[in-house]
């Protein structure tokens, strides 16, 4: 835990200026606090009977203080706040960053309703690191120093007041460790239940077929069940906590208390200020305990990000990258591939030339090994043995970022954004004027319709492209790919989801639509409109060559 | 005439004064427990005082005394503790019956609902864990930030009525306060959790289209522009905070004026050797403890705000009735399917889907619908399955109106497959049950079997119980359409309704699952939307589809 917790320390050390600054404010208002009811305290013992040193002093002090209080904590609050929110802003961005290196295919068996869970959720319970347990700590630890050093002239007094208060400090580091795994099972929990509730959602259609509306319900209770539980569980360990707080505070107290019975008269001016330094040190010091509970909670969620975020990339970019290579012609050259261990070989020695302008049509039935093939030449998975050259140079020595610039691609699962048509085309080309982005449309057979939107380019697609039917929904993601300058186009099936008119329409325009370009067709079937200049089937993890 | 945002805000608050009345005795218990916590510590502040007044040459304090102090102090924690015990129940029990219902409601709106997945998560989870804080804190603390203040005032006019004067000023000046800071930051509030909303919704969004954005080089871009997006979250939650701060700011102000005025009245007061100081000194003593319900009660004040935020979000899925509509007595051997003129249309700005479409299917038939996308072949079928409600015209099975039945029981006639198929994250073998729980591993597997699901399975590691992901991951598209067919085996329902079952396939699978597909519909009444040439050819009668009506009827005029 704490080596997680040192680690998201890191990667804020960009925000620490703000973060030191946010503790120095909080130790001052503490302080001031301290002051104000010591120094009223002071003045009516000393008012009482000469008790107390400098009583009229101590009420002339008190004014200023009335007001300098409050103005530093609000100061203290909206710095601590302000610097949290930098630091977690990066963190976000950093787990984002993280993850399309880790995780480039895609979200595979990670639920992508816990994934959420983790980001927002577990950044946030990252500020308790800093709101909680780091700036709490370092004003109350200013207290401790403070009245064991004003308490100094009568050493057991001093040690009598600041121990059970230093102890108090302590506790949170000592609980932590036991309130970190609670709070692991509540991240877990959360996690659960996010999922539950996430793939009922995804999955709605086929939940309400099922009629399976009662069983999902019940998922989620149970769910949210364990989730209660867990809180529960963390809630309670902190109840004790803050409780082992307020009694060590007031131990404090009555330790001075007692300390004054015993030295007799001669005490009371002492014992008059621990006394009130140990009532305003009660509120500093009696929410430490609870700073145990945030920094669990903090360490559970950089336990989670971590592990996600440190999944091992599929394919490591090359140590010493080669000279970008000007040509774009591929050849596979004995590949071997599988995509686990213990999956069976969907490549076997695989050899395949495509030399510039190919047109090559890729036939085989569903799971021969198409979509590896694509995998392999957009770097998201790596072969066992083989090399593939792009233009010569072997794509493991090149960045990922160049090959995927020279290699576009239409995979199946190609997805559009919530956002405009013409934001989601931009995702291909980020500079494109509006004209190429209607050319591109209608080279896709989309434009027309596009057109009739009273919206138009700003036309909204809703999340996956729900706003569009599924063939057209397919046609803006087509007219994406056709907008890049790749000189090599994958179309994984691009008419999937089209009528047959539509279908020929595309098919018999695309020899014009990708003129010059390598035009690689992933399909299971030729309509014989699509004039390839190669035709290759895959079969047993190769490819042989096949008749139209 | 109110405007939107101020309805929203009045439905809210209405939800939880619904939920607040059902939760009546749950709120109360930690109430009574704060009292009795709080009286302890004020009896424990009157002994202290004694105290320190012996130690300055009074009489009435003796180590007696500070053993009683330290009992109270061990029962006032004791107390404490079980009033956060009972506090941490409340919230819970409130958030498990609103997560139960706006559940089961956002299941009843359906596909339809416009709301991403990202959102609708986020209503059931984030939303209702906002008012967990409502009830576990705000509703107690509201009731303890009054009756608190109260209780320490009299203690402190017993011992001396100016000083309980002073508190009591105090006291009446606090609502004064946070009324005047509290102005402004529930609309604000409501604000910073859309935009948190916002956040979660686009990262869901992204991070599906993950292999996307890393396949045209935007994961940069997009890592960028997420940090904007926080940047913009951040200014807009610093604007809540400065608000919200301030009355924590009065409160801490207010405090420090009291214990001052509290101080010079007394110092004042007293001269050496004069008056009993206990009075003064209990009075000194008493002030963290008025302060602190109140302190109390200003920290929750952030749960009520964001809890209200919540509840307007949440009460218009919690307030609105559910589906109304007859249930289904039994389910028939045998359905007629008939369409009249029915009317369907999602989106006024758009050509409506269905524009008077007519056409029957008898019992046991197969009807293959065709045409160009967009046509409104889906539409027949999510009519069917009550996940859309049309405009116009009548739906009628077996004579009777569906419309008049519950969607939920509409279904129950059914069995349907979708375009996109949603495998869950479990095995193939609980994917496939997933359409009748109750079914036996020897039905599943027949089912699997029919569909062709056992071909492909018998090569994974565990067969039909190898584990897929979201999204059918670890399977082929066509694998994962065909694990869907075999639910619709496995469900065994009068009445099939198939979308693009064959979209996926290659020709050779197509025309296995085509033959299975023939079983399916075999002594069923079937309705397919197929693109595909073998599915007209093979599968029954054929009618063509255009622009929401039947290819080549004369366009109706519309009323």
């Amino acid at each position: 835990m704490w080596s997680d917790l040192l680690r998201v320390l890191g990667l804020w050390r960009a925000r620490a200026g703000w973060l030191v600054l946010g503790c120095a404010l909080a130790a001052a208002s503490t302080l001031l606090g301290l002051a104000l009811l010591a120094l009223a305290g002071q003045g009516v013992a000393a008012a009482l009977g000469g008790a107390g040193f400098g009583g009229g002093l101590a009420l002339l002090l008190l004014r200023p203080l009335v007001v300098l209080r409050p103005a530093a904590r609000w100061i203290e609050r909206m710095a601590t706040h302000a610097a949290t929110f930098r630091a977690l802003a990066d963190t976000r961005v950093w787990f984002f960053r993280r993850l399309a290196d880790r995780l480039p295919a895609g979200i595979g068996l990670r639920r992508s309703g816990d994934l959420l869970g983790r980001l927002v959720a577990d950044v946030e319970a990252l500020d308790g690191l800093y709101l909680r347990a780091i700036v709490p700590g370092v004003a109350a630890l200013a207290v401790v120093l403070a009245v064991a050093l004003l308490l100094g002239a009568a050493p057991v007094l001093a040690a009598v007041v600041a121990l059970p208060l230093a102890l108090a400090l302590l506790l949170p580091l000592l609980l932590a460790p036991a309130a970190a795994r609670a709070a692991g099972d509540i991240a877990r929990a959360q996690g659960g239940l996010r999922a539950a509730a996430a793939d009922a959602f995804i999955g709605i259609e086929d939940t309400l077929a099922a009629n399976a509306e009662g069983r999902a319900g019940a998922a989620l209770a149970r769910e949210g069940g364990s989730l209660a539980a867990a809180q529960q569980r963390l809630a309670w360990r902190g109840a004790l906590a803050g409780t082992a707080g307020s009694l060590l505070a007031q131990a404090a107290l009555l330790g001075a208390l007692g300390w004054g019975l015993a030295a007799g008269g001669s005490g009371a001016a002492l014992t008059v200020l621990a006394l009130f330094l140990a009532v305003a040190a009660a509120e500093p010091l009696g929410i430490m305990p609870r700073a145990g509970a945030a920094l669990a909670a903090a360490g559970a969620g950089a336990r989670r990000l971590f592990e996600a975020a440190d999944a091992p990339p599929p394919v490591a970019e090359p140590a010493t990258p080669a000279e970008e290579p000007g040509g774009y012609a591929i050849r596979f050259e004995g590949v071997d591939f599988a995509w686990a261990p213990d999956r069976p070989p969907v490549f076997e020695g695989l050899e395949l030339d495509i030399p510039e302008g190919t047109r090559l049509a890729l036939l085989g039935p569903s799971g021969i090994g198409k979509s590896s093939l694509v995998a392999l030449l957009l770097k998201l998975a790596a072969p066992q043995a083989g090399r593939i050259p792009l233009g010569g140079v072997d794509i493991a020595n090149l960045p990922a970022d160049f090959v995927r610039r020279r290699i576009a691609c239409l995979t199946q699962d190609a997805r559009l954004f919530d956002d405009s048509i013409a934001a989601n085309l931009r995702i291909a080309a980020p500079l494109a004027p509006d004209a190429a982005l209607w050319r591109a449309l209608d080279r896709a057979g989309i434009g027309e319709l596009v057109r009739a939107l009273p919206e138009g380019l700003a036309t909204q697609c809703g999340e996956g492209g729900a706003r569009f039917s599924g063939g057209q929904a397919r046609r803006l993601a087509l007219a994406r790919v056709l907008l890049t300058a790749a000189p090599v186009l994958i179309l994984d099936e691009p008419t999937a989801g089209l009528d047959a008119e539509t279908e020929r329409a595309f098919l018999e325009t695309l020899e014009e639509v990708t003129a010059g370009r390598t035009v690689i067709l992933v399909t299971h079937r030729l309509t014989g409109v699509e004039r390839p200049t190669r035709i290759l089937r895959l079969a047993g993890g190769r490819a042989l060559p096949a008749a139209g | 005439m109110d405007s939107p945002a101020e309805a929203a805000e009045g439905a809210g608050r209405a939800l939880l004064r619904r939920e607040s009345r059902v939760l009546r005795s749950r709120v109360l218990l930690p109430v009574l427990l704060g009292l009795a916590a709080l009286f302890c510590g004020v009896a424990g502040a009157w002994l202290m005082a004694r105290l320190l007044a012996a130690l300055l040459g009074h009489p009435g304090g003796d180590w007696t005394a500070l053993a009683g102090a330290a009992a109270l102090a061990v029962l006032g924690a004791a107390l404490g503790l079980a009033q956060e015990r009972a506090q941490l129940a409340a919230g819970a029990a409130a958030r498990t019956r609103l997560r139960d219902a706006a559940f089961a409601r956002l299941l009843e709106l359906g596909p339809a609902d416009p709301r991403g997945v990202g959102e609708r998560a986020s209503l059931v989870v984030d939303r209702v864990e906002a008012l967990d804080g409502y009830f576990g804190r705000w509703l107690p603390a509201a009731f303890l930030a009054f009756l608190g203040p109260v209780l320490v005032t009299a203690a402190a006019a017993w011992a001396d009525w100016r000083s309980g004067l002073v508190l009591a000023v105090a006291g009446l000046l606090y609502p004064v306060v946070m009324a005047v800071t509290g102005i402004g930051t529930a609309a604000a509030s409501r604000r910073q959790f859309d935009a948190l909303q916002h956040l979660s919704g686009r990262f869901l969004d992204r991070m599906r289209g993950l292999p996307t954005l890393v396949l045209f080089n935007r994961q940069e871009a997009e890592a960028e522009a997420l940090g904007q997006a926080a940047t913009e979250l951040r200014s807009r939650t610093m604007r809540v905070l400065r608000v919200a701060f301030l009355s924590t700011t009065a409160l801490e102000l207010l405090s420090a004026a009291s214990l001052a005025l509290l101080a010079w009245r007394h110092a004042g007061l007293l001269g050496p050797g004069g008056a009993d100081p206990a009075p003064a000194l209990f009075c000194l003593l008493l002030v963290p403890a008025f302060f602190q319900p109140l302190r109390a009660f200003s920290a929750a004040y952030h749960d009520r705000l964001s809890a209200q935020g919540a509840a307007a979000a949440l009460a218009p899925l919690l307030l609105e009735e559910g589906d109304r509509g007859l249930a289904l007595e039994e389910i028939p051997p045998r359905v007629v399917v008939t369409f009249s003129d029915v009317r369907l249309s999602y989106d006024p700005a758009r050509p409506p889907a269905l524009d008077g479409l007519s056409f029957r299917v008898n019992a046991g038939e197969t009807l293959v619908l065709a045409g160009p996308s967009g046509a409104g072949k889906s539409s027949v079928l999510r009519l069917l399955m009550g996940f859309a409600r049309p405009d116009g015209g009548r739906i009628a099975i077996n004579g009777r109106d569906a419309t008049a039945l519950r969607p939920a029981e509409l279904r129950r006639l059914s069995a349907y497959v979708g375009q996109k198929p949603h495998l869950f994250r479990a095995s193939i073998r609980e994917n496939i049950r997933f359409a009748r729980p109750e079914a036996d591993d020897a039905a599943v597997e027949a089912a699997a079997a029919a569909a062709r699901v056992t071909d492909f399975a018998a090569s994974l590691p565990q067969g039909l119980d190898t584990l897929v992901g979201e999204g059918g991951w670890g399977l082929s598209g066509g694998q994962a359409q065909r694990v869907a067919l075999a639910r619709a085996f496995l469900r065994d329902r009068p009445l099939v309704l198939l979308d693009e079952p064959t979209a996926h396939l290659d020709p050779g699978t197509e025309a296995e699952v085509i033959e299975s597909l023939q079983r399916l519909c075999l002594g069923r009444t079937a309705i397919i939307a197929s693109h595909s040439g073998a599915a007209r050819a093979r599968l029954g009668r054929v009618l063509e589809i255009e622009a929401g009506r039947v290819a080549g009827a004369p366009q109706q005029a519309r009323v």
